[in-house]
């Protein structure tokens, strides 16, 4: 198993207090990136940070080192927890931006920028080539940004149905490319 | 009618929402009923694995930021070790240090670390959570997020064994609420209720489920 995140994911699972320090140290910089990106700001991002290895505790006995990277994971559970509390605050807050939010990176370069700078695989990039330019950057910026239909829909200047029906057709089609 | 309009065949349907919710998308309602289907539905919950799988090559567009050691804390919660304690007052502990008795009341004065977390109940889509210790004889639950429940009713703890009925373990309030177990029952789920005030008039949960979670044996 050439996955160093799933061998301390699944000595984790055993109960290896150890490899959960491990475990920490390895991936703690990379699953904060995630919930500061997607909450903005830093005392939130450690809060769920906290709460994201808690679960990482308790349920690495589900993960399948057959099925999937262990960092993969890992960023699964950073994102919907960091998405649970964003989806969670009131809607007064839910789109307020000014409120302390911390320097996150890369979050409004150029399309083709983010795309180096995310050093997304070929495949990747070439499959979200095939969608038209503002739907990829909708899919991105979900994914990353933990942005809502709503935030899409105003975002992007349409109604909530078509933002939904757009972005449906876009990920239908992005699987048939990925799958290739 | 463009193409775009037409609706999607069942299993496209599933397939997408698999997806939306990936993505994060959808709102906090949807997000909990996609969870809950996850849950016994395996062809669904293999459909949310491969969206997780196909866009893993987005990660990348996370950037590590350094972290603070937070382990102490995050061990604190799993294991029930207090926090690495800030040395109590030194010039204090010094002069009390010839002194046996003050010794004894200094350790007194040392928080007793908190048991252990067995169950978390109520999922990270509901602002209402609650979570279960285990200290070795008793189960110990408080609620750790949203309010109480409304005047006239009452908030009920429910314990549930494999393929066995509810059974209730009492009325929760502000303070924890103990309950006598030797040994943690590992696998029961425990659920609390929204019950009228006095707690279920039945012997059985009457009300909506506020938060449920199963215990796991550490």
């Amino acid at each position: 198993m050439d996955d160093p995140v799933a061998e301390m994911v699944v000595r984790v699972a055993a109960q290896d207090r150890a490899a959960f320090r491990d475990l920490y140290s390895a991936t703690a910089p990379k699953l904060l990136g995630v919930t500061l990106r997607i909450l903005g700001t830093r005392s939130e991002a450690e809060d769920a940070l906290q709460e994201v290895f808690t679960r990482v505790w308790l349920r690495a006995g589900r993960f399948d080192p057959e099925k999937g990277r262990g960092m993969t994971w890992l960023i699964a559970i950073a994102r919907n927890h960091a998405i649970d509390r964003l989806r969670s605050r009131p809607p007064a807050a839910a789109g307020d931006s000014g409120d302390e939010i911390d320097a996150v990176p890369d979050s409004s370069v150029s399309a083709e920028g983010r795309l180096i700078a995310m050093g997304e695989a070929g495949r990747m990039r070439d499959c979200f080539a095939t969608l038209e330019p503002d739907r990829a950057d909708a899919v991105r910026g979900a994914y990353l940004d933990g942005l809502s239909y709503v935030d899409l829909a105003a975002r992007h200047a349409v109604p909530l149905n078509t933002m939904r029906t757009w972005l449906r057709r876009s990920l239908l089609k992005l699987r048939e490319c990925l799958d290739q | 009618m463009t193409p775009d309009d037409l609706p999607l065949p069942p299993e496209e349907a599933d397939d997408a929402l698999a997806a939306e919710y990936v993505l994060g998308v959808i709102d906090l309602a949807e997000r909990a009923a996609v969870e809950a289907r996850a849950k016994t539905d395996g062809v669904f919950a293999a459909r949310i694995a491969a969206w997780e799988a196909r866009l893993e090559g987005l990660n990348e567009g996370f950037a590590e930021v350094p972290a603070p050691d937070l382990l102490p804390r995050i061990e604190a919660r799993i294991f029930g070790q207090a926090p690495r304690r800030r040395p109590l007052f030194g010039w204090l502990a010094g002069a009390l240090a010839a002194a046996a008795v003050a010794m004894v009341a200094v350790a007194v004065l040392l928080p007793a670390p908190p048991a252990p977390i067995v169950a978390t109940l109520g999922a990270q889509t509901d602002p209402l959570r609650f979570e279960a210790r285990h200290d070795g004889a008793n189960l110990i639950v408080t609620r750790v997020a949203g309010p109480p429940a409304p005047a006239g009713q009452v908030q009920e703890l429910w314990i549930i064994a494999p393929d066995a009925a509810p059974v209730s373990l009492g009325l929760l309030a502000e303070a924890p609420l103990t309950v006598a177990y030797p040994d943690t029952p590992t696998g029961w789920t425990l659920a609390v209720s929204l019950e009228p005030e006095g707690g279920s008039p039945t012997g059985a949960p009457t009300g909506p489920v506020l938060a449920a979670g199963t215990i796991t044996d550490l």
